[in-house]
């Protein structure tokens, strides 16, 4: 396998409901991912995107519909999705093209388009569930957080507030991000007194529905050398995937996070990523998920990781910052869109380029994982300048 | 493998529409930022338009807000007029639950620019159509145009 870089970044404002069309937004992103690295779309020779469920954008066939936004006209263009995981896996999907010798240059491009949903998108979510055990009981995405949450909490003693601290650090840390959503601090009591919505999750411990895209570009090693002096390099790569059964799982631990972190950790050669991790993007969809996946990514402590957030370990300025984009709670949360923000975030943050975010110290190595399908899958990329 | 239903005929199968597997919910589009322009222009003006790509000499129906070839945004709006040639047709004989229809309706891919608008074809019979005739779009009343691009009633032989 050849080394393989990143060299260009780009996204879209996060938004709630945007005028522009699926193909639009993902245009708005590849522009700015080629536009950072002086690219012009003729020097790209591939194009892995990705995108969850055709629901959201409501075409089916997405990534075809998709493929021109994305700058796929006459190329080769391949979508992936894993359901929430899909921003973090898309880079893993775009890495294999030029790892493998196949390509030099490959666009890697998530976009989703959630506001197209009428009522509310969690209407496409209730077909997840099995048919014939489940979705007679007319379940929802929220319980089965819900339920995953208060085993996490039971597990270890956790509170309500401690949970919606999360919350708090990562939505605050996004309104200095300029793709951010919002634009006003909140606290601890907003979090606590927001409306419940399926116990222990209230509406403000979930991230919000966007519309947005977010894009890179990926280099052989030969090309990247050529382009930039400040190459990101892609050092590991892990994916893991339950059961479906979720029902049956250690609904406490993601142990198929820690699988995907450890195929990563071995790829990049880290043995002790605690100690050598220096910024972890962790999915946030909900508050409690960045925890319980900071202990999957063997970051932190299996029931100890609330008492380091509330040491501040987990700070810009502590050991391990944790989301210093501000996540999907504090950037927004269009599902493929918002993984590869993370990735977007990695890059300019190992590159000196985070600008109010960045964190200090000039690190050097960070993770990015993201996690979907029903509950399931976890990917997990490790990046190194 | 087990059948619970068996058919050998095509023309027995029947459409599927269980009421118990429903989606709730349904999906609300927006036209984008070429198609509000795009919209608003057959809507106002009962005017096609186009955008043009100047590098990749292209001039794309409907406009579009970036040329897919070199990635340009497009800001160079053009009248393409209301005539097109047919690119090619076909003449629908059945429903979509497969019944009869009572008239043939014919579907024309009506080239305008460089580009293509699907659409009804009247004002002939199957038998007249041919590829490369010249036709031209027919607009509803001002007071009936919503921003579809049914504000374009149908195309006729010029």
């Amino acid at each position: 396998m050849r080394k393989v870089a990143v060299i260009g970044a780009g996204m879209t404002k996060f938004v709630r409901r945007a005028l522009e069309t699926p193909k639009e937004l993902s245009f708005e992103a590849t522009k700015a991912a080629l536009d950072s690295c002086g690219l012009r779309l003729e020097d790209i020779e591939c194009v892995a995107h990705g995108s969850a469920p055709d629901a959201f954008d409501g075409v089916h066939q997405k990534g075809e519909y998709l493929a021109d936004g994305c700058g796929g006209w006459n190329k080769p263009t391949m979508r992936v999705f894993v359901g929430g995981a899909t921003g973090v896996h898309a880079i893993i999907h775009g890495w294999y093209h030029v790892a493998s010798g196949m390509f030099d240059t490959c666009l890697v491009v998530c976009e989703e388009k959630m506001s197209n949903a009428m009522p509310h998108a969690q209407g496409f979510f209730l077909t997840i569930f099995d048919h014939t055990t489940e979705r007679a009981l007319q379940p929802n995405l929220l319980w089965i957080f819900a339920l995953e949450k208060n085993r996490y909490m039971q597990r270890y003693g956790y509170t309500k507030e401690d949970m919606a601290l999360v919350a708090v650090k990562n939505k605050n840390q996004g309104l200095k991000h300029p793709a951010s959503q919002f634009k006003d601090p909140v606290t601890l009591e907003d979090i606590l007194n927001s409306e419940v919505m399926a116990y222990p999750v209230n509406r403000l411990d979930v991230s919000p529905v966007s519309d947005g895209a977010a894009a890179v570009v990926l280099a052989s090693e030969k090309v990247a050398k050529r382009l930039t002096d400040k190459p990101v390099w892609v050092e590991g790569v892990g994916w893991s995937l339950d059961t479906a059964y979720w029902g049956t799982r250690d609904l406490y631990y993601p142990r198929y996070t820690e699988h995907a972190a450890r195929m990563a950790y071995k790829m990049a050669g880290i043995r002790e990523p605690h100690k050598q991790i220096n910024i972890a993007e962790p999915y946030d969809p909900f508050g409690y998920k960045a925890l319980h996946h900071m202990e999957g990514l063997l970051l932190s402590p299996r029931g100890k990781t609330v008492q380091l957030l509330r040491d501040g370990y987990f700070d810009m300025d502590g050991n391990l910052p944790m989301c210093p984009s501000g996540g999907l709670l504090g950037v927004g949360n269009p599902i493929a869109a918002a993984g590869m923000m993370k990735i977007c975030e990695l890059f300019w943050q190992l590159r000196g380029e985070a600008g109010e975010r960045q964190v200090p110290g000039n690190p050097k190595l960070g993770v990015a994982q993201a996690w979907g399908d029903l509950m399931q899958v976890s990917s997990v990329v490790v990046m190194g300048s | 493998m087990a059948f619970l239903e068996r058919s050998t005929k095509n023309t027995e199968n029947r459409y599927w529409y269980p009421e118990e597997n429903t989606f709730p919910v349904s999906n609300r589009y927006t036209t984008g930022v070429a198609g509000q322009r795009f919209f608003g222009e057959l809507k106002d003006n009962a005017r096609i338009t186009g955008t043009r790509c100047h590098s990749c000499q292209v001039t794309f129906v409907p406009a579009r807000m970036f040329c897919e070839r070199c990635f340009a945004r497009l800001d160079d709006w053009l009248d393409v007029g209301s005539e097109g040639t047919v690119f090619s047709y076909t003449v629908a004989y059945v429903n979509r639950d497969g019944s009869a229809k009572p008239e043939p309706a014919i579907i024309a891919a009506v080239r305008v620019a460089d580009g293509i608008l699907v659409h009804r074809l009247l004002g002939c019979n199957a038998g007249e159509v041919t590829i490369g005739m010249k036709v031209q779009a027919v607009f509803r009343p001002e007071a009936e145009r919503t921003g579809s691009i049914l504000d374009i009633s149908h195309f006729r032989p010029v």
